[in-house]
């Protein structure tokens, strides 16, 4: 049998290197560009020209950039329901379809109030019910989870795909409240005007950009600082310790899926004030919600970090759309760099948690073992 | 610090030396970041002796070990089998020199029978087992050697005792000639140590070589020919002779300083009743597991549970701490009935509780000192560390717990240290003013410096005038620490005793299920 001269050895780390934290996700990023390289070089575009285009869509233009905060208040929106969760090791993966059903809440207030409220109190009002129709999209998974321990894996991702016939439903069905009336072709209904943001300028930003980093902030702090994060702390690291403590673990999980499940929802209520006005039944083919666990995962469920990922990916991801128009490279390599982003932050973990080096075997002349 | 290689009288040695050194290491270096676990350390032992490694929780014994039978690569130094040096490259490369583990912490799969845990890992296994064949080859290596074990019992259903019993007898069926015990009887009642040292001697009979590590000195100078004391990963000493070496001496060279373990029974009168239990019962799934219990604690008072392992005394501390209701009984803490309020209403009364299982249960590993000490506190909307942290470092202090401050993590803290923390916590009053402290197994795992610290913070805490209701398997602690002893026996209290004139003979019986007395 042949044997190899050395061995990879994973060594756990009592404790991670601040300096590393920091180099994984950008090494991640990095190994996942190269790893993008070799398909464009296999393919016959050049990688160098290929992500200078994206660079430069994504960040180095004024309509780049703002496209990509733009992108990023969903995606930050989605990236903290996911990692809210997800730092309680409550996997809720249906954050795609909590959207949606923060798209119908959001569209449903946006039509249902009228045009009789100012703006300042009517759109506040569409993000509400846009947050409460994506917590009551997890409740039940919520429920069964912190009652029967039921998989809310299972639960929220079946859900989702519910929640994506409703808006076909809500769309294509004659007659809905939500279809626009006034046109044969299946189209949304506007929302009134008083629920509609004007974004800055010529851009397509709209200041939903700061509720969204100002929620990220303020969850930070929770998690940091109260009594609830405190909670959330004890419970994800020892179930035990909380119930020798008195702490409501059931409580605290619903209430920490609920969060969860209104932030995916707010970030569909984002979209109706700002740059949809309505339901876009497109919104089923773009994955805001699946992006916002690739998002949590590069920034490993640090709510502080969400910030800084969520406009990389979306910097990345607006770069990718674009190549299409400006190149005419396949918009696919933009969708493959996403998973592969993911693919190698999930990989990189492994560095951060365990000290790898390489150590030469000594290959012994065969001896017998003693007998 | 004298760390000078230290000779005490040379013993006689059972066979006088004529026994061929097996294995022997020489200048052992191992370094970990920021601590030099193994200090030029030489050890050697013989076939068919018992060779023990005392030392304190973190001397570098496990290090040692793992180095010995090529788990760990020696920094520098070697290793000789036979008198011929060896490289071993992993723990396959020992097995191969007929070089064993038995790790603290059992390496088990508990969903395989025994026998498979047995060949789990060997190489040249055919496509297809022949299960009986095994089952026979499994049993006859196991009876060889006094070690009853059933080959197709499935290792989640044992006991601790037999687990370890399915790893000594994976390492005999691998074919070892060295077996490394690390704290084998950390985890074992007083009658499996017996059956364990039972085990050693037909090995030693056979011809193995044993090394022992421990840090138990009363059971070291029972099973060893020859001692090698660790601290702070250099060998301070050597005593041979089996059954002759002197405790306080091993002590000293371990602890490098004298120690007093026999805390004094505090004698003096008690006040009132701190805790009334009244015909508690509790039925888990239809399995009874507390039986009519009723006793009282005073204020300045520990009462002691003795009992094997099992026999509801985790139930007990539970129920008392309001962590699971009772099916029918009271509990009174402080003149407040607490049945089914809850670990909360019960601390508010002044109940404080160190459970068995310290970092599963007391403590949060991942949290600090500092988050840790508000466990069991009453934390506001947003919790205030700063007010908290001039305590958290005074506590440290007073306990002499070795940390680098508030913000140190309890998983970094040894046993030891994360026991004063808990004890720090709870001693220190959290939702109110304590008066009962339930303490399960407050020493289990620890080193004599840490016991001798927490049997004076005991005393001083009875001393205080808090009532103590002190949960232990270790009966030499029950017997020298409590004013009155109970034992319990399948979730019934069958024996009750003043600790000052308690029978080990009849307290030990009681244990056993033969109690002719009184509550049962
Ligand atoms: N894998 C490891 N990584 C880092 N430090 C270690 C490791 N193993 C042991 N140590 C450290 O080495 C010292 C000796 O540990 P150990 O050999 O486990 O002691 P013992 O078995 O005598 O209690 C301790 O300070 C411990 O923290
Ligand atoms: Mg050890």
């Amino acid at each position: 049998m042949m044997r190899i001269p050395f061995r990879v050895v994973f060594e756990q780390r009592g404790e991670t290197p601040r300096r590393l934290s920091l180099l994984v996700p950008i090494a991640s990023v990095l190994a996942a560009l190269c790893f993008g390289a070799i398909f464009l070089l296999a393919t016959g575009y050049s990688p160098i020209d290929t992500y200078s285009n994206m660079f430069r869509d994504g960040f180095a233009s004024f309509n780049g950039i703002t496209d990509t905060l733009a992108l990023s208040t969903v995606l930050i929106c989605t990236g903290i329901s996911a990692a809210f969760a997800f730092q309680m090791n409550l996997y809720n993966i249906g954050g795609e379809g909590q959207l949606y059903l923060g798209l119908i809440g959001g569209a449903w207030a946006g039509i249902a109030l009228g045009d009789h409220l100012p703006t300042l109190i009517m759109v506040p009002i569409v993000l509400l019910c846009g947050a409460l129709a994506g917590a009551a999209w997890i409740f039940v998974p919520a429920l069964v989870r912190s009652r029967l321990g039921t998989s809310e894996i299972v639960s929220t991702l079946l859900l989702t795909y519910i929640a994506a016939s409703l808006i076909k439903h809500v769309i294509y069905t004659p007659g809905s409240f939500f279809r626009n009336p006034n046109t044969s072709f299946p189209q949304g209904r506007m929302v009134a005007d008083s629920a509609s943001l004007d974004s800055f300028g010529s851009s397509r930003l709209y200041p939903t950009f700061f509720v969204a980093l100002i929620i990220a902030g303020a969850l930070y702090w929770v998690v940091r600082r109260t009594e609830f994060g405190y909670r959330i702390k004890v419970i994800s690291d020892s179930p035990r310790a909380a119930h020798y403590a008195g702490i409501n673990a059931r409580r605290t999980t619903m209430w920490v899926m609920l969060i969860s499940g209104a932030l995916s929802g707010l970030a569909g209520a984002m979209l109706i004030v700002g740059p949809y006005g309505k339901i876009e039944p497109s919104i089923i083919t773009l994955g805001y919600g699946y992006a916002g666990i690739v998002v949590a995962a590069l920034a490993r469920n640090n709510l502080g970090l969400i910030i800084v990922s969520g406009i990389l990916f979306s910097g990345l991801r607006v770069g990718g759309n674009n190549l299409q128009v400006t190149t005419s490279t396949p918009i696919h390599i933009g969708v493959m760099l996403q998973g592969a982003i993911l693919l190698f932050a999930l990989g990189g973990e492994a560095f951060r948690r365990y000290h790898i080096h390489v150590v030469r075997t000594h290959v012994a002349p065969a001896k017998k073992a003693l007998s | 610090m004298s760390t000078t290689s230290h000779e005490v009288a040379q013993g006689p040695h059972h066979n006088s030396g004529a026994a061929p050194t097996a294995l022997s290491a020489h200048s052992i270096d191992k370094k970990f970041p920021g601590v030099l676990a193994n200090d030029s350390v030489d050890f050697d032992v013989r076939a068919g002796e018992v060779h023990t490694l005392l030392g304190e929780n973190g001397a570098g014994k496990s290090t040692l070990a793992a180095v010995l039978c090529g788990l760990y690569q020696p920094d520098a130094g070697y290793l000789m089998r036979n008198g011929k040096r060896i490289n071993l490259s992993s723990p396959r490369a020992g097995l191969h020199h007929g070089i064993a583990m038995v790790h603290q912490h059992f390496r088990l799969v508990e969903r395989f029978t025994v026998s498979e845990n047995v060949i789990l890992g060997s190489r040249d296994l055919p496509f297809r087992l022949n299960r009986r064949e095994l089952n026979e080859k499994v049993a006859a290596v196991a009876e060889s050697y006094g070690l009853p074990i059933e080959p197709d019992a499935t290792v989640g259903d044992l006991s601790v005792g037999q687990r370890q019993r399915v790893e000594i007898v994976k390492a005999l069926y691998q074919g070892a000639e060295i077996l490394l015990l690390d704290e084998p009887t950390a985890v074992l009642v007083p009658t499996e140590v017996e059956k364990l040292f039972e085990n050693v001697h037909a090995m030693t009979a056979a011809g193995k070589s044993i090394v022992f590590i421990s840090h138990k000195l009363g059971e070291v100078v029972e099973i060893s020919d020859r001692v090698t004391v660790l601290r702070n990963g250099r060998v301070t000493g050597h005593v041979s002779g089996r059954g002759t070496a002197d405790t306080k001496e091993l002590a000293r060279l371990m602890v490098g300083r004298d120690i007093e373990l026999n805390a004094q029974r505090a004698t003096h009168a008690t006040g009132h009743e701190v805790l009334q239990i009244r015909n508690l019962s509790l039925s888990i799934n239809n399995v009874s597991v507390l039986n009519d219990i009723s006793f009282n604690v005073h204020a300045g008072e520990m009462v002691g549970i003795a009992g094997v392992a099992g026999n509801g005394q985790r139930e007990l501390a539970d129920t008392i701490a309001g962590l699971v209701s009772p099916t029918t009984g009271s509990v009174t803490i402080s003149g407040a009935m607490t049945t089914d309020c809850g670990p909360i209403q019960a601390r508010e009364v002044g109940l404080a509780y160190v459970p068995e299982d310290r970092l599963g249960m007391g403590l949060v590993p991942s949290m600090s000192i500092l988050d840790n000490l508000l466990l069991t506190r009453d934390r506001q909307t947003v919790v205030d560390r700063v007010s908290v942290r001039p305590e958290a470092a005074r506590l440290i202090e007073q306990f002499e717990i070795k940390a680098n401050g508030p913000d140190h993590l309890a998983r970094k803290l040894s046993g030891g240290n994360a026991q004063k923390v808990l004890l720090a916590r709870e001693l220190s009053g959290g939702r109110g003013a304590t008066k009962l402290l339930v303490v399960c197994s407050p020493t289990r795992g620890l080193d004599v410096g840490a016991i001798e610290t927490v049997r004076r913070l005991l005393n001083d805490a009875r001393s205080a005038g808090q009532a103590i209701l002190l949960i232990s398997e270790d009966l030499d602690e029950v017997l020298s620490l409590s004013d009155r002893v109970l034992v319990l026996y399948r979730g019934a209290v069958v024996h009750e005793t003043p600790g000052e004139t308690a029978q080990l003979s009849q307290v030990g019986a009681a244990m056993a299920g033969l109690a002719s007395d009184g509550h049962a």
